[in-house]
């Protein structure tokens, strides 16, 4: 199908997309002007994450803005697959647990540098992406939802189960960090985060990407023009959990341990509140979803129970009232006004 | 032997009750609630905390099942009929923070440790040279009884008929003048209302705790997909295979490996039979 046609489909409501065309609007390649105000508020974005742990010279801070990082990179890449595909990804869990564990039982226990357990938890989280993708993902309806659900949780259950060799509850500990500095793991994650951003945001922005929003808005017709839909979801999922699988061995390195929390729906739902907060399928805006996210939850800390409450309330209200987010439809609005001052 | 016939019994009374209603209101309302564990876990709570105040267990146990059934119609109203509008999706999203919520709902107002709720048969009985505590021989008997009003409803009553109808062509069902807003209403409260009697059955010899949601709504999901999302029978056999092959996998190999079955049996479906046993039929 040539890029016109698939710029149509992409754009189309489709029967199970979700059909608010807005976010599949702004995904697209804007005009020259957009472009350069894109890049212009990723340079002052990056600008300030570089500073800021310099300015501020706190260490609780600076790990409260490192686990955000993690985060981010945990959604960029759910909004990677499931935004750009509308196939929603209900454990996402999975893959992070998946490598946290890799990176948990490499260095623990088989004393292999911690530097290999990023690459190794690539590898098996991809491995658990073929193994539930490869059935789910070529059947329409909700399978591909619930499957990834249900093996997350039983893997939760697995870890638990076998606590002879995952220590159970309290998991793995003892995990070896990745660097000496806390500022220097802070600005590998800052790094990784923009390398993954760029390359994904390119990706979504090239063909391929347009072919993923296009199956998002009508996959029958994209089969229909003898494109390999399931082909293209699967290499997709691929690439978004081997991204949070290296985010989950990161996480380990930096908490230097693991624990079953990794497998939770509950690390699911924060991952997918941060990509709906941060506005569906633009891939970087979950970024923003995160970082916000991650503060507000620090702000309410004082509230200690209450905070999962405070998100499953968030997710609801954010359902009901800004189905497109709230950080990339404000950006788009932002470069639409400086658009018409112009 | 006997000793896994019964055991075998009981996994599937509850798997069946819990999938019963979990497909239920997929194949009336194609709405796949991720919120029915919720009910399992509301019916648990709420008859314990009635016989805190000293209820006696049976009035606390049906005002318990009405709440809950009361609880499922108001979400169903409320939460998720604006999101059936957007997409099968926007549901399964809206229930899943449902039921995050009634967690830490009954998080924050019960806390993290186990509950108790009384039996309403604490007698021992042998059967066959096997002792089988009361409360679990209840539950398959009551699972039995409330399944077959559920088909008596369903075959014999008019408004049973018009679920029947909604489930095999919704529009056409709209066409004949059945209201179907209230339609999903009633299976949504009949839904709930079977999740809530397995919580209160399964309380007294399963864990209460908030999290006892997630399990089941993962075990009735994988019952659903051998079954066929929609169809009662085939969940009802695919509850009884599930719970059959628990209880073997538990006796013979170990306990450990039993959680596992489930969801290895949901992919195999996946890949070999999509649509499940009894796929594409009608409710009942």
């Amino acid at each position: 199908m040539n890029r016109r046609a698939l710029d149509t489909v992409a754009g189309a409501p489709g029967r199970m997309a979700n059909p608010a065309p807005a976010p599949l609007a702004h995904a697209r390649p804007a005009g020259l002007l957009g472009d350069k105000l894109d890049m212009a508020g990723a340079a002052v974005f990056v600008a300030i994450m570089v500073v800021l742990p310099l300015v501020l010279d706190n260490s609780y801070l600076l790990g409260v803005l490192s686990v955000a990082l993690i985060y981010a990179l945990w959604a960029v890449s759910w909004d990677f697959m499931s935004g750009l595909t509308g196939r929603e990804n209900f454990g996402h869990a999975l893959f992070i647990g998946a490598g946290g564990y890799t990176a948990g039982f490499m260095n623990t226990v088989w004393f292999i540098d911690g530097w290999w357990s990023i690459p190794a938890a690539m590898v098996v989280a991809s491995v658990f992406a073929i193994v539930v993708g490869l059935p789910t993902l070529r059947l329409k309806g909700p399978y591909f939802a619930l499957a990834m659900l249900s093996a997350s949780v039983i893997m939760e259950r697995l870890m638990l189960i076998f606590w002879e060799y995952t220590g159970g509850e309290e998991g793995i500990n003892g995990v070896e960090p990745l660097f000496d500095s806390p500022l220097s793991f802070y600005y590998f994650a800052l790094a990784v985060l923009l390398l993954v951003t760029v390359a994904l945001v390119m990706l979504a922005r090239s063909n391929w990407g347009l072919v993923l929003r296009a199956i998002r808005g009508d996959e029958a017709t994209c089969q229909a023009a003898g494109l390999n839909v399931t082909w293209y979801k699967i290499a997709s999922l691929l690439i978004s959990g081997a991204i949070a699988g290296a985010g989950g061995a990161m996480y380990a390195h930096y908490q230097m341990q693991v624990s079953p929390q990794v497998f939770t729906v509950v690390l699911t739902i924060t991952v997918i509140t941060m990509v709906y907060v941060g506005g569906m399928g633009s891939v970087w805006g979950p970024i923003g979803g995160a970082i916000l996210l991650v503060m507000m939850t620090e702000l309410l800390r004082d509230f200690g129970e209450w905070r999962l409450m405070i998100y499953s309330l968030t997710l609801i209200l954010i359902l009901f009232f800004l189905p497109e987010g709230f950080i990339a439809p404000l950006w788009h609005r932002f470069k639409a006004w400086v658009g018409a001052k112009r | 032997m006997v000793e896994i016939l019964i055991q075998g019994a009981v996994s599937s009374a509850i798997y069946a009750l819990l999938a019963v209603g979990f497909t239920l209101i997929f194949g009336v309302a194609r709405i796949l609630n991720l919120a029915h564990g919720s009910f399992y876990a509301l019916g648990a709570y709420a008859t314990y905390l009635l016989t805190t105040y000293d209820w006696p267990l049976v009035p606390a146990a049906i005002v318990a099942i009405a709440f809950v059934a009361g609880f499922g119609v108001v979400m169903e109203r409320v939460l998720v009929r604006p999101m059936r509008r957007r997409s099968l999706l926007a549901v399964l999203m809206i229930t899943l923070a449902t039921a995050l919520a009634v967690e830490q709902l009954l998080f924050l107002s019960f806390g993290s440790e186990y509950r108790n709720v009384p039996a309403l048969v604490s007698a021992k009985y042998t059967l066959f040279g096997v002792d089988v505590a009361g409360q679990r021989l209840l539950t398959v008997v009551a699972a039995i009884v409330l399944i077959g009003l559920l088909w008596l409803f369903i075959q014999r009553t008019r408004l049973g008929s018009a679920i029947l109808a909604i489930s095999q062509d919704p529009e056409a069902a709209q066409y004949m003048g059945i209201p179907s807003d209230r339609i999903f209403s009633i299976v949504m409260a009949l839904s709930a209302a079977l999740a809530a009697a397995a919580g209160i059955l399964a309380g007294p010899f399963l864990t209460v705790q908030p999290t006892m949601w997630l399990l089941p709504v993962v075990k009735a999901f994988a019952i659903v997909v051998v079954g066929g999302l929609g169809s009662i029978p085939g969940s009802i056999l695919a509850a009884l295979m599930l719970g059959y092959a628990e209880t073997i996998v538990a006796y013979m190999a170990s306990t450990s490996w039993t959680e596992i079955i489930g969801v290895l049996a949901t992919l195999l479906m996946l890949i070999f039979r999509p649509a499940g046993m009894f796929g594409k039929r009608a409710a009942f």
